[in-house]
């Protein structure tokens, strides 16, 4: 024997649990193709995997299966295999991989779409903006903003907008924002994390500033296990800045104090 | 044998298996049985091994989009649509987790490897596969339980096993193949 690799049948326990890499699994494949034993056992061992899966159902979340039931109505199913070359079964989802990306880029935008997979799009491209502001708190908000999205039309139409694009910035008092912003919906959505803490005699306060001058676009709401937003800020104009400033509680009318950040939109 | 517990009874009386191969057809009705059937399972154990909220609901919407493109693939002959439906979603969560975990994530997964099994083993409350599951965990021997759910909630391939409980690559995937006939045959699928 030249390499030291297990007797292929051996092999068959982690082949099952996905447990096999590289030429480990290319071998064993090989092996699998022409026993029809190993095949057999391979499916016995799927029902006791299956059953480990069922044993670790979770709450999935609110938007999951809206979103799946909208990709589907853009996404054209696979034949049947053919007869000359039975598909393995499962298939492996190698030649697929691209597929739920393909639909998801679609979805993202290049394609005139209708409504609802918007929205439900959205819910991906919420969660992406959050991952961005801050990783480990990043799921509470995820799934606020998951929720949240349902019930708002006007967010989930800014994070799936075509033309939406993801801007961070550093806050100089501390935390990072996260912004999506839609110029075709002159709207933006805007997220932070790891805001530092103000007196109860203060607030974060949003400004629009251009040409025009600086517009309130809003107070963020205090945060929640770190996370700050999202607060949806309309009426953005070509050359806009969003500037962000410390205020006395309940805002002012204008910026009272140096921004804490700004971004060219 | 019908599988209880959270993913399951949205559907009364039809089958997943019957639902599937309607889906291969283009049924969308079916498609949406289907997702409330399989939906918690898939994310439960997506979740599992990418850990990562966010990155889990992505992988989750690719699993349930690949059921919908590939069901016509399905084949009753073969085994139940429940495995079907798991081996997808949990090659998925894999894929996502060795391509893209970074070492120094993986060291973290490493360092609370324990975790999966602990919450299924905590988690038992009411739900029948839970319970079961936990039971028939609790009968293989303890590398045997170990190599199990390390592969399977954890992500790991055998070698990383192997590393991880300092055995050989060889013994991992005998205990690998053991453990998981044993759970088989204890659970009676």
């Amino acid at each position: 024997m030249r390499t030291r690799r297990p007797e292929p049948h051996t092999l068959a326990g982690a082949y099952a649990l996905d447990a096999l890499t590289g030429t480990d699994r290319a071998h064993f494949e090989q092996h699998l193709a022409r026993c029809e034993q190993c095949s057999r056992e391979i499916n016995g061992l799927w029902e006791a995997t299956a059953r480990l899966a069922a044993a670790a159902a979770t709450e999935p979340p609110p938007g999951l299966i809206a979103w799946a039931l909208a990709a589907a109505e853009q996404t054209r199913q696979l034949p049947p295999p053919s007869r000359q070359t039975p598909a393995r079964w499962p298939a492996r989802p190698a030649a697929m991989t691209g597929l739920a990306g393909a639909a998801r880029a679609r979805a993202a935008g290049r394609l005139r779409r209708p409504w609802m997979p918007r929205l439900a799009l959205a819910a991906a491209g919420a969660c992406l903006v959050v991952a961005a502001v801050a990783g480990v708190a990043a799921h509470t908000a995820a799934h606020q903003l998951g929720q949240q999205q349902l019930h708002s039309h006007a967010i989930a139409a800014v994070l799936a907008a075509p033309d939406a694009t993801m801007l961070t910035a550093r806050i100089t008092t501390g935390g990072t924002a996260a912004i999506v912003m839609s110029h075709q919906d002159r709207s933006l959505v805007f997220t932070a994390a790891g805001l530092r803490r103000l007196r109860s005699s203060q607030c974060y306060q949003l400004w629009l500033m251009g040409p025009g001058g600086d517009k309130s676009a809003g107070m963020l709401p205090g945060p929640r296990h770190g996370m700050t937003g999202p607060v949806i800020a309309s009426g953005l104009q070509p050359e806009d800045h969003l500037g962000l400033t410390i205020e006395p509680a309940g805002g002012s009318p204008h910026p009272t104090s140096a921004m804490i950040m700004v971004l060219a939109l | 044998m019908p599988y209880g517990g959270a993913g399951a009874g949205e559907a009364p009386g039809a089958d997943l298996a019957t639902l599937l191969s309607e889906v291969a057809r283009g049924d969308r009705d079916a498609f949406e049985a289907v997702c409330h059937h399989i939906a918690a399972p898939v994310f439960g154990t997506v979740r599992s091994v990418v850990r990562d909220r966010c990155q889990s609901e992505e992988v989750a919407q690719e699993v349930l989009l690949e059921v919908w493109q590939a069901a016509s693939r399905f084949d009753a002959a073969r085994g139940s649509a429940m495995a079907w439906v798991m081996v997808i979603a949990h090659r998925r969560a894999v894929d996502r987790v060795r391509s893209e975990q970074k070492s120094a994530e993986r060291q973290l997964r490493a360092a609370s490897h324990a975790v999966a099994y602990d919450e299924v083993a905590e988690k038992a409350e009411a739900n029948l596969d839970r319970e079961r599951v936990r039971r028939c965990l609790g009968s293989l021997t303890e590398l045997q339980r170990e190599a199990v759910t390390l592969a399977y909630y954890g992500g790991y391939t055998y070698r990383q096993v192997a590393g991880l409980l300092g055995v050989a690559a060889g013994t991992v995937s005998t205990r690998m193949r053991d453990g998981l006939i044993r759970l088989r045959d204890c659970l009676g699928v």
